[in-house]
């Protein structure tokens, strides 16, 4: 059994892949600040469903009633992100808003690395390696 | 590794940045070029203009310094006869730049330059932790 397999281990590898993929956005948004035209993008929430330990959401958000339900998630946005949702966040980059997300996603991030560490640390304990 | 990518983003917006403050130092020290014949046109104030591209290796929106443009405002005329590029009214045309909204301008740049260098930060320091899950 791959240390993959346990659900713990592969929820928190989807995570930090989520965080990298987020940082990578913001990064576009933050070097495209002055660019004219460019519209700011963000990664949808990752949600995770109880029983399965993948990502499950990976629709279009509905942010206003009018708005159309997506059907399906095969959209060209989301299998160019490796199963992400992106959308828009606005129509200009606002660098403040940007720095605290960055902010945000690095101790995300940090959370998500010391969780699996401190994982690793009991497969240690269980294996009396320790 | 998709941590190297955000850190080459924000390299090139730390390029385009820098293009951006070369242009304005250009129009600051050019602020008082006049034309070298007489009645001739005067140093005409430069604009950055930026573009996003895509970059194909990277699979990422670069930022990029796209055409600079010249700023088609009216010159500053002073009437002074004695002026080597005075015309034969004795007017001089100087230069369309403001050095204040070259100021402004710069600040601006510094500003996003700065923003840049915190997200290369950001990305080093998530390229860390990952790192010392390996020490653990």
């Amino acid at each position: 059994m791959a240390i993959t397999d346990l659900p713990l281990f592969s929820m928190l590898r989807t995570r930090m892949q989520w965080h990298q993929e987020r940082q990578r956005l913001l990064a576009e948004n933050v070097s495209n600040s002055d660019t004219q035209g460019y519209r700011p993008r963000d990664l949808a929430p990752l949600q995770f469903d109880r029983t399965m330990p993948t990502l499950t959401s990976i629709g279009l958000d509905r942010t206003d009633a009018g708005h159309i339900a997506s059907l399906n998630a095969s959209s060209s946005q989301t299998s160019r992100l490796g199963g992400y949702d992106v959308r828009p966040t606005g129509i200009a980059v606002n660098l403040e808003d940007e720095m605290i997300k960055v902010a945000a996603n690095q101790m995300d991030y940090q959370a998500a690395t010391t969780l699996y560490t401190k994982s690793l640390g009991l497969i240690k304990i269980a294996i009396g390696k320790r | 590794m998709d941590f190297m990518k955000s850190i080459a983003i924000a390299a090139s917006g730390l390029r385009a940045q820098a293009g951006r403050m070369r242009i304005i130092s250009e129009n600051i020290a050019n602020a008082d070029s006049t034309a070298q014949t007489a009645g001739g046109e005067p140093y005409r104030r430069k604009m950055a203009t930026f573009t996003s591209e895509m970059d194909r290796a990277l699979d990422a929106q670069l930022v990029g310094l796209g055409r600079v443009k010249t700023d088609p405002s009216e010159f500053r005329v002073k009437h002074e006869p004695g002026h080597p590029s005075a015309d034969a009214n004795g007017n001089v045309k100087y230069p369309n730049v403001n050095s204040l909204v070259e100021m402004t301008d710069l600040r601006e740049a510094q500003r996003s330059y700065e923003a840049n260098i915190n997200v290369i930060g950001a990305s080093r320091r998530m390229i860390q932790r990952t790192i010392e899950i390996l020490k653990s």
